[in-house]
């Protein structure tokens, strides 16, 4: 385990702390929840995780790094940040097709750029929620609002990188 | 669905191109890294299903008005981040915060939060999959962005109206 995983770890068992001394129900529903979310995620992950080895086996090594390489820069962080808006699906595509660009060697201030492109403009989650729910002059107003933030992000990664290493999957 | 699709034919491409024990390695690659990743998985949904039995974001609607400043976007961002779920848990959400008073700058930075720092998200896909480093380094920087979002959003001249 790595010292992320362990200080994740050890904040999910405060938080079940919490739990506990609201009393045993709430303990119990967290339990089951835990359950519950794990069987929901396991057939996905079943399914998402294969595909993204099967694809960072077929992506050649460095196909990703002329474009959205560590030595790309601000053009990368550009081209990941669109290609982020254009990104179908939820997160059970999303970060495995991540984990397949970092094999093929993307840079990681690109894929922040492009997760931050994803979360705000999806297209998909626009035009099936947001659209309908809350009308195209809302997008617009959220849209003009949030438009610079993912190459923001990626270059505020690359800042952070510069100073601390940080990998993206296994280490 | 589409996954499954995605999947199936890429491992018929990688059969056509370089045959049977290619695909038994990814594989392989695909089991050891479900192996590497079950602890944070573990973890974050315990985390996820615990902070969903201690807190619930809509009750911070009161503090998200118009007049509610820097305070009122810092909570719709707090409240954001602590959704659970995926779009069809949140928009509506975000319709009874409307309700609720909350103005546009503030479900601005609800959507903007809740679509960049979700926690469940982060906790279950984001944090086993692409390693704790990361997703924490990339959930700091992000962290101040619908706050920002917000603020911009209520200087916006672009007339709307909340749905009723």
């Amino acid at each position: 385990m790595t010292g992320g995983q362990v200080f994740l770890a050890v904040i999910a068992l405060v938080a079940f702390g919490f739990c506990l001394r609201r009393g045993p129900g709430s303990a119990r529903r967290a339990v089951v929840d835990t359950g519950q979310g794990l069987w929901k995620i396991l057939p996905i992950f079943a399914v998402a995780l294969p595909m993204a080895a099967f694809l960072a086996e077929l992506i050649p090594a460095d196909a990703a790094v002329a474009w959205i390489g560590p030595e790309s820069g601000v053009s990368g962080v550009v081209v990941a940040s669109f290609a982020g808006g254009l990104m179908p699906g939820g997160p059970f595509v999303t970060f495995p097709l991540v984990l397949a660009f970092a094999k093929a060697g993307a840079g990681v201030p690109q894929m922040a750029a492009l997760i931050t492109g994803w979360s705000i403009f999806a297209l998909h989650r626009i035009i099936t929620w947001e659209y309908p729910i809350l009308g195209w002059r809302f997008v617009a107003i959220r849209l003009i609002a949030a438009a610079p933030l993912p190459i923001v992000a990626g270059l505020l990664a690359e800042a952070v990188v510069a100073v601390l290493p940080i990998g993206l999957g296994r280490p | 669905m589409v996954i499954a699709a995605i999947g199936i034919a890429a491992a018929a491409a990688l059969w056509r191109r370089d045959g049977a024990p290619a695909v038994g390695a990814a594989l392989y690659h695909a089991w050891e890294l479900f192996l590497f990743i079950a602890p944070s998985l573990l973890a974050g949904l315990l985390l996820a299903a615990a902070l969903r039995q201690l807190v619930s974001p809509g009750a911070l609607a009161r503090w998200m008005g118009a007049e509610s400043g820097w305070f009122g976007l810092a909570v719709a961002t707090l409240a954001g981040a602590l959704t659970p779920g995926g779009p069809m848990a949140a928009f509506p959400l975000v319709l009874v915060l409307a309700g609720a008073g909350a103005d546009r700058g503030a479900l601005v930075a609800y959507i903007l939060s809740w679509a960049l720092n979700g926690f469940q998200k982060l906790l279950v896909y984001e944090m086993p999959l692409l390693g704790p480093d990361f997703a924490i380094m990339r959930t700091l920087v992000t962290l101040p962005m619908p706050m920002i979002a917000g603020y911009i959003a209520r200087r916006l001249p672009i007339a709307w109206e909340p749905p009723k």
